[in-house]
């Protein structure tokens, strides 16, 4: 087994000369680093950090960040948190919750990360190009990023991404090099898919390939959209750090010798989707898991313009920058009666404060949402359409 | 009855001794353990892990997933150690930081729910409490493309009446080439075979034996065999016949492991 190798400046940072602070973000990098098999640190371009959400840190969590926190030497962005600070909602929370959440937020602030809270942090905050090494955090953006960018970041837990963002490199391995980018199954699909379809794909694959990286055939029309859905689906339920779809993505060639290869049909697909659907009458409609792009808000909003609104609550969910870019469309889905969230989402707000089944077309979210002690939620899983149909008089 | 010792791969430092709980499953710490300490989906739904040792096939989902750990440790409710099959990068992370310790490359079907099992996050071992361990040497020969099976005689100890490959007992101070080979003698008289392939340790659970099972391809010029009691007939066959016998556990898909790992 190779052992990793740490030059003299890091040697001193790992005997604690610079600091409690950095003594524990790269010993993490290099028991991490040993499990990766790398023989050396690199530096990387950016980090994006998850664990941001009091509902996911908890008091162990606080704890640990209090020990960590130092300033961070690249730029670094930060996943969504627990409820919308400007505005507030989507559901109240106690004052304890608010307390702990924004001692959490404060603690990054002063570590200098920036105050994004969005899971898709690749539209406007923090944009990596291709063959950049990063660290990055949170399942769908590593996945997202990895695939349709070609940037190169392993599947890098909330502490790791920050230990790495402190010291400002990472362990050379994994998705780092083409070897570890490379595909073992193929994997035909010909029904032609849409966003909750590919979500569906990403349900329905993930336990069954675990860790390996696939690469789909038979979607080159596929979007970035229904790619960002596809992402999010099959990271949540699984550890696979990346994906290639045929005649879309753009290292396809990474494909390792002798790839397994298996089929998905209609069939699968319909069964994903109805195993995944127990509720039929929602009490919310919710949408932006991942957050929205400024694409599917202007989509949303022709969907609803000068509706009348009935039924269930429709909240949509995405980050500040791309809510302030998208002004007309915010306030069409508004007039219509929804309400579009920055900050946070269905998954990481303690929705069952006040909900207790909920609609989407997010396959992360239907993992999430229905576990016990967790989300706590009835979820109805179906197309953008079938959702607004609750809510459209 | 003695202790079990298996080698698996150190992550997270630190020993415990506990009962395990052993989870057939990919878990996502973050919704799949509840901060009360259960796991809340999968064959393991409802299972309580607080002290276990908590044996799982791998992490999966959220990269959050490291702070369930530290939140459980936080409130004296954690798991007493880690196994993994093949381990990621986030539940290692939770192990870490949660001064809670870690091994994997072990497989999962060494374990009875129940046992009793201490694991070194330094060293990487694992042993298990009242399981008598059992090395033993298995050898699949191979002459003219067709592999050898033994049916074990009806008056064995062990899997009466099964097909198997030679093997037998790993004796004190033998490597498990010098048992193949003079099993090989002794059940079918064969004094000539070359080495092909040695392969990884398997494990074989069954009740209170651990069977630690050296596997080998070996090949010879001749398809005579002369056969002594501990086995009542024998038959060479090629890949597709193989699927067609009742064979002892494990035992094709080790020749598939082996044939995989020799090329």
């Amino acid at each position: 087994m190779k052992q990793l190798q740490l030059t003299r400046e890091e040697e001193r940072i790992f005997d604690g000369e610079m600091g409690e602070a950095q003594k524990i973000a790269i010993r993490l990098l290099s028991s991490l680093g040993d499990l990766g098999e790398a023989d050396r640190l690199i530096p990387i371009k950016s980090a994006h950090i998850s664990g941001v959400s009091y509902k996911n840190v908890g008091e162990g969590g606080i704890q640990f960040l209090r020990k960590i926190s130092h300033r961070v030497s690249v730029p670094t962005s930060l996943n969504p948190l627990g409820f919308d600070i400007e505005n507030g909602g989507p559901v109240d929370i106690d004052e304890n919750f608010h307390t702990k959440q924004m001692e959490i937020v404060e603690i990054y602030k002063k570590m200098g990360v920036m105050d994004s809270f969005t899971c898709t942090p690749y539209y406007y905050y923090n944009e990596p190009k291709f063959g950049d090494h990063i660290s990055w955090a949170e399942s769908s953006a590593i996945i997202y990023v990895n695939s349709l960018i070609g940037a190169r970041t392993n599947r890098e837990s909330g502490p790791s991404a920050l230990a790495s963002a402190i010291i400002g490199k990472t362990p050379d391995h994994g998705l780092h090099r083409d070897d570890g980018r490379k595909a073992s199954v193929v994997v035909g699909v010909k029904e032609p898919l849409d966003y909750t379809r590919f979500a569906a794909l990403g349900l329905y694959l993930g336990p069954k390939l675990n860790r390996k990286i696939p690469i789909v055939k038979g979607q080159k029309k596929a979007k970035d959209i229904d790619l960002k859905a596809f992402s999010a689906a099959l990271s949540a339920t699984s550890s696979i750090p990346m994906f290639h779809v045929d005649g879309v993505t753009r290292e396809t060639e990474l494909v390792s010798d002798s790839p397994e290869e298996m089929s998905v049909g209609k069939e699968e697909i319909d069964e994903t989707i109805g195993k995944n659907s127990a509720q039929q009458e929602p009490e919310l409609i919710a949408i932006g898991c991942p957050h929205l792009s400024s694409e599917e808000l202007d989509y949303i909003a022709k969907l609803v313009k000068g509706k009348k609104k009935i039924g269930p609550d429709l909240y949509l969910f995405t980050s500040r920058e791309v809510k302030a870019n998208s002004r007309a469309a915010v306030k069409e889905i508004e007039d219509f009666g929804g309400k579009v969230f920055s900050d946070t989402c269905m998954v990481v707000s303690p929705l069952s404060n006040k909900y207790g089944s909920t609609g989407t077309n997010s396959g992360k979210a239907t993992f999430y949402l229905p576990l016990k002690g967790y989300g706590n939620q009835k979820v109805a899983f179906m197309g953008i359409m079938d959702l607004l149909r609750w809510v459209i008089a | 009855m003695g202790d079990s010792v298996i080698k698996g791969r150190g992550l997270s430092p630190g020993k415990a001794t506990a009962e395990v709980a052993v989870c057939d499953q990919l878990i996502s710490p973050l919704g799949e353990i509840s901060r009360e300490g259960f796991i809340t989906s999968g064959p393991c739904e409802n299972t309580g892990i607080t002290g276990k040792i908590l044996a799982f096939k791998g992490g999966r989902g959220s990269t959050v997933g490291s702070y369930t750990f530290l939140e459980l440790k936080s409130r004296n409710i954690a798991p007493a150690g880690l196994i993994n099959e093949a381990a990621e990068q986030m539940v290692v992370t939770g192990a870490i930081i949660s001064d809670i310790p870690m091994v994997d490359r072990v497989p999962l079907d060494i374990f009875s729910n129940g046992d009793r099992i201490s694991i070194d996050g330094t060293s990487g071992e694992l042993s298990i409490s009242n399981v008598t361990e059992k090395k033993v040497a298995t050898v699949y020969l191979v002459h003219d493309g067709k592999l050898l099976l033994l049916k074990r005689s009806e008056s064995s100890t062990s899997y009466p009446g099964q097909y198997s490959g030679i093997s037998g007992y790993i004796e004190e101070g033998e490597t498990p080439e010098e048992t193949a080979r003079r099993e090989m003698i002794e059940e079918c008289g064969i004094y000539e075979a070359s080495l092909k392939h040695l392969g990884r340790e398997i494990y074989v659970r069954s009740d209170g034996i651990l069977y630690e099972i050296t596997p080998m391809i070996m090949e010879t010029k001749s398809n005579e065999v002369k056969l002594n009691e501990e086995n009542s007939n024998y038959v060479w066959v090629d890949s597709e016949k193989l699927q067609t016998y009742a064979t002892v556990p494990k035992f094709k898909q080790t020749f598939e492991l082996l044939i995989a790992s020799s090329q």
